[in-house]
């Protein structure tokens, strides 16, 4: 039982990860692969402001999510000033760097990841009742993704993707937009950090390196980009696809790479002959196809 | 403080790592500019030849000049591959620009992982030692290897500046990069330079990843994680569309990374490459070498 509740909760926790990508990925158009790296920002964050300051859990994973916030803005302005493109380059930096700098330095604990973190919760019934916060946020950040993209904000998201330079002809300033994304998408990122830094209590740099890149890429390509369920539908398949191969009993050694074909290939597969993802509409206009003027 | 033997032998010891990295950025900016893509599938492109190379030599016993031979081969069969089936489909099917860039990562990442499913995560080397002979100039230290591949590259960026500056295929390049469309008119298949292009690109990625196997061993990551970003780096700093910027960068960032064992740790060493990424597009976002020659027309014209 532990095991399948510790496994919703992981696919919950993606859910609002995958969601958070999709805000930029999805409906902003642009790629940021950093986004892995916020989710450690937060996870980082939260357990050492928790360990550190003894604040409560809860406020140390908001500031967590402040801090991954504050750095993508950081990381994003002065690419997105330049063009969309360069935010491919500079994130993948940030990501590299910041990776290294995690590896290298005694308080995050090094190579050797970081144990003794704090639970959000203390409790008997602990991961059942952190299956039902997961759950509530991981809804939560679906139903405001959606609520963002009724509203007039969310017009103009997607009249920017659509079209920037009729978007910047009106009066309207698209690098103030394009940077409010990235910064609310890497919030959230570091939001989803925070819980999962708080159930599992340990954390290592390698979960937050290019295979939780094409992790995430593969969820919300083949859920649907720019689809409001599809990347939830995503994490949820990706979340559950490793355990049926854990049954296959192979060395980790082989698991891991041969996760990563499975889900760098899906995604290969997806681009080419279902564009619009699992979720997306089948007249083309959802998932990547979406990014087409 | 610091002798001029020590200098002087850092300053050797960049230029000849500089050999692989001038080959890497040269060939990310010519397909950039020829292709008009952000190839970074260049890792992927370099995973293949680099163990094409390693099941020829380790696996196979090839002969080194044969196993040379038929990794150049695989690897520029390889770059056409992912011309033609990769960013050709993408392009007639007139896919935006973030469809590229997510192909040409996920591409990379899935020779990555296939590299390691099948090598595992060991660092490899291409021959079962690396020792190279040592001579001593002037008190600096040269290697046999620093020599071979230094004049190697430097042979290779001379044929590659006569092609693109001296015959046809270069003029058609140089027409397909400016405009495609124009180019068609003037009877220039633009698919065919395309091929040209990601085959010459394919062999500098070939070379580069020999020159390195040959002085390091490599993990099937290395080339995404640590040669790739040097050669965006180098053509950025370059500035975008100009090739040979990008060689004379990456032998900046090549010297600059080893002067800077003098100042930092050789385990920050490699941040310098990360951090002058924020720089160069804070403050260089059209490329520093091309601003300078910018700089200098300004000035003929104002003269």
């Amino acid at each position: 039982m532990e095991y399948f509740i510790s496994l919703f909760i992981l696919a919950s926790i993606n859910i609002i990860l995958a969601t958070s990508f999709n805000l930029i990925l999805g409906y902003g158009g642009l790629l940021s692969v950093a986004q892995p790296i916020f989710f450690a920002l937060g996870a980082y964050c939260s357990a050492l402001i928790a360990i550190y300051f003894e604040i409560p859990i809860f406020l140390s994973i908001i500031l967590a999510s402040l801090v991954a916030g504050i750095f993508a803005f950081g990381v994003s302005l002065p690419s997105l000033r330049v063009s969309g493109d360069y935010l491919v380059v500079s994130t993948l930096g940030f990501q590299l760097g910041t990776l290294h700098i995690i590896n290298n330095i005694e308080i995050t604990g090094a190579a050797g990841g970081l144990s003794n973190i704090p639970p959000l919760i203390s409790h008997p019934y602990r991961s059942l009742l952190t299956l039902f916060i997961v759950v509530c946020f991981a809804v939560l950040s679906i139903w405001m993704v959606r609520k963002i993209m009724r509203s007039a904000y969310g017009r103009a998201i997607t009249a920017l993707r659509n079209d920037e330079t009729a978007f910047s002809s009106l009066g309207r300033n698209p690098i103030r937009i394009k940077v409010l994304i990235v910064a609310l998408s890497a919030a959230m990122a570091g939001f989803a950090g925070g819980m999962y830094s708080h159930y599992y209590l340990y954390i290592t740099p390698e979960q937050f390196g290019i295979f939780a890149t094409a992790t995430l890429l593969t969820m919300v390509v083949i859920g649907g980009a720019g689809t409001v369920l599809g990347p939830a539908f995503g994490a949820i398949i990706i979340t559950t696809l490793p355990e049926i191969i854990t049954f296959l009993n192979l060395p980790v050694s082989i698991m891991a790479p041969l996760q990563g074909v499975i889900f760098t290939g899906l995604v290969l597969i997806f681009i080419f002959l279902k564009p619009s993802g699992l979720i997306g509409s089948t007249r083309g206009l959802d998932g990547l196809e979406i990014w087409k003027k | 403080m610091f002798s001029s033997d020590i200098l002087l032998q850092l300053g050797w010891t960049g230029l000849a790592t500089s050999s692989f990295y001038m080959l890497f950025a040269t060939a990310f900016a010519l397909v950039l500019k020829v292709n008009q893509v952000w190839n970074f599938g260049q890792a992927g492109l370099m995973v293949i030849g680099y163990f094409s190379c390693y099941i020829f030599l380790q696996i196979l016993d090839f002969f080194p000049l044969w196993a040379i031979v038929f990794s150049i081969f695989v690897t520029v069969l390889a770059g056409c591959c992912l011309e033609k089936y990769g960013f050709g489909v993408l392009r007639e099917r007139k896919s935006p620009p973030l469809t590229f860039f997510i192909f040409s990562i996920v591409i990379a990442q899935f020779f990555v992982f296939f590299a390691e499913l099948i090598f595992g995560t060991t660092p490899k080397t291409l021959y079962p030692s690396l020792n190279s002979k040592i001579n001593i100039f002037y008190g600096i230290v040269i290697t046999n290897w620093d020599l071979f591949a230094l004049i190697s590259s430097i042979i290779i960026m001379s044929v590659l500046y006569f092609i693109m500056k001296k015959t046809k295929l270069g003029y058609s390049m140089t027409a397909v990069s400016d405009n495609p469309e124009l180019a068609e008119m003037y009877g220039i298949k633009k698919e065919h330079i395309y091929l040209y292009s990601i085959s010459i690109s394919s062999f500098l990625l070939f070379w580069g990843m020999y020159l390195f196997g040959t002085k390091a061993a490599i993990f099937p990551s290395t080339p995404l994680l640590q040669l790739l970003v040097f050669a965006v780096i180098a053509t950025i700093i370059a500035g975008i569309g100009n090739v040979f910027g990008a060689a004379m960068a990456a032998v900046f960032l090549s010297l600059l990374q080893a002067f800077s064992i003098l100042l930092i740790p050789s385990k920050w060493q490699i941040l310098i490459a990360y951090g002058l990424i924020f720089f160069i597009i804070l403050f260089f976002p059209k490329g520093f070498v091309l601003n300078l020659s910018l700089f200098k027309t300004k000035k003929n014209m104002g003269s």
